[in-house]
């Protein structure tokens, strides 16, 4: 980004030039996520047919629980294109990501490979079960438009017992004035590791902000002693400004659930505050990556997401637009933005965390305090009740500490 | 820091009553501090700076269009340009 040269002074005013005309609505398209190699129902080892797999954190592989074998599932972007985001144009939706059929159910049946017996999966609760007849473990890895088979999945690296130490960490530095009732049922072995929905998103934009921005040209002093005031002169610019920009991986919430950050009732934002993942090791879909770990159900679909796009691209916009203002040294009013949104790439993603949770419920009013550590970087983030009384107490010792400096000043004044 | 809120108030002080606020305000705000501390409810995503941004070089135009003499006002009304967040007139 070069910083714009300072406005030239004594031009006089001027009509300030309108906005360029938007581009044309863009279209949408499908990318074919599906993992091909799998289907519902049984998907056996490489190495020895076993259907007993599942994760291991440590290494961010899948493991045959009977032959030892360790694999990965092949990363997404090596299955469609992720790059080239500066060109994109149209919206492009992955398979995993289109809009969400309210018609399909969540339960699905799958016909076991191993015996022929029928098993039933709500994917609404678990991607994956065990044929009640032969033992086998059945998994769910087609796409339909329920929401529950995404594009990819990030698998965790963050073991359990490194989350359980990450939130005695964080727990720990918020002790003296947390509620005791929290203190006393605190578990963080109870951390459970959740798959969360998001809409994985690349971008290409533009943006235009107007506004009036003031420079200072003179600061002087009228009257003198106690009834000095200082006073300014400044000139006034009519500002604008454009950017063209491209993002990468922007994460926003795939369930409206959790997309909801009203901080007077829930504490999703503290889940939001882990971001960023490292999306682009992202792997093609295999419920096996599931097993020992919940997942939470996609049921936002791109249109609903579109507005949460848009504010966040704008914010970037007039984040990116501020190293050109450094001559407005008192300040800038933005009036008026613009957005244009040439192309967009959507995948949907299950993304890991590990989440502790903690009802609570004073006064009438209920909510759910989350520490969540985000399962690929290890970020912590939490909410911890408080004790209102103790954080009474030391707000009245420290007013009161305050006041009898404050009452000893205007004692020596006098 | 508190210091430096004394002495301007000080120096502002006509009656010697605006001080005593301090101890009110101070108490105020170490419990908001220490909420916000265990709360968290301030925090957020800084996708702004968190996420990977391709920009091409800034365009656009400055245009004198007033004075302002002798103002006591040492910032412009409402200003925002640091406020990334908060959303103003969307133009289409």
């Amino acid at each position: 980004m070069t910083t714009l040269p300072p406005p030239a002074a004594g031009s006089g005013p001027e009509e300030v030039p309108p906005l360029p005309p938007p581009f044309a609505p863009p279209s949408e398209t499908t990318v074919d996520t599906n993992n091909q190699r799998l289907d519902d129902g049984v998907n056996r080892c490489p190495m020895c047919g076993s259907t007993e797999i599942q994760l291991r954190p440590s290494a961010g592989l899948l493991i045959c629980l009977y032959c030892r074998h360790e694999w990965a599932e092949a990363r997404l972007d090596a299955k469609i294109e992720t790059e080239g985001v500066e060109s994109l144009t149209g919206t492009i939706v992955g398979s995993g990501a289109t809009d969400i059929d309210t018609g399909v159910d969540t339960v699905v049946t799958m016909k076991c490979g191993g015996c022929g017996a029928e098993v039933v999966v709500n994917t609404a609760e678990q991607m994956g079960a065990r044929c009640h007849w032969c033992r086998h473990t059945l998994t769910v890895n087609e796409q339909i438009p329920n929401g529950a088979v995404p594009d990819a999945v990030l698998p965790f690296t963050i073991t359990h017992d490194q989350a359980v130490a990450k939130i005695n960490e964080f727990a720990g530095k918020r002790r003296m004035f947390a509620d005791r009732a929290f203190l006393a049922e605190f578990t963080p072995e109870n951390v459970v590791g959740v798959y969360m929905p998001y809409m994985v998103i690349d971008a290409n934009a533009s943006a235009d902000v107007g506004g009036v921005g003031e420079i200072e040209t003179r600061r002087y002093t009228r009257g003198s002693g106690d009834d000095a005031e200082t006073f300014y002169d400044a000139d006034v610019y009519a500002v604008e400004r454009h950017v063209d920009f491209a993002v990468d991986d922007l994460t926003i919430e795939g369930s409206a659930q959790r997309a909801d950050m009203n901080t007077s009732v829930n504490t999703n934002n503290v889940i939001n505050t882990i971001l960023p993942f490292d999306t682009e090791n992202a792997v093609q879909w295999n419920a096996n990556y599931l097993n020992g770990f919940t997942s939470e159900k996609r049921d936002q679909d791109v249109d609903h997401t579109m507005p949460e796009l848009e504010d966040q691209l704008l914010s970037i916009a007039r984040s990116q637009v501020l190293g050109s203002l450094n001559s407005y040294d008192r300040g800038v009013r933005w009036e008026r933005e613009r957005l244009e949104v040439h192309g967009s790439r959507w995948l949907a993603m299950y993304l890991p965390v590990w989440l502790y949770s903690y009802y609570s419920e004073r006064g009438g009013t209920a909510m759910v305090h989350y520490i969540a550590v985000n399962g690929r970087t290890g970020e912590v983030m939490g909410s911890v009740p408080v004790s209102k009384p103790r954080l009474l107490a030391a707000a009245l010792t420290a007013g009161t500490f305050i006041e009898g400096i404050v009452l000893a000043i205007l004692a020596a004044g006098r | 820091m508190i210091a430096f809120v004394l002495g301007v108030l000080l120096a502002a002080e006509r009656n010697g009553g605006v001080l005593l606020i301090l101890g009110p305000l101070g108490g105020a705000g170490v419990y908001l501090m220490l909420f916000r501390y265990y709360r968290n409810t301030d925090k957020s995503h800084a996708f702004e700076s968190e996420t990977r941004i391709t920009a091409q070089p800034i365009t656009g135009s400055d245009v004198k269009v007033d004075e302002i003499k002798g103002t006591r006002r040492s910032e412009i009304e409402g200003d925002n340009h640091k406020q990334h967040r908060k959303r103003v007139q969307r133009v289409t």
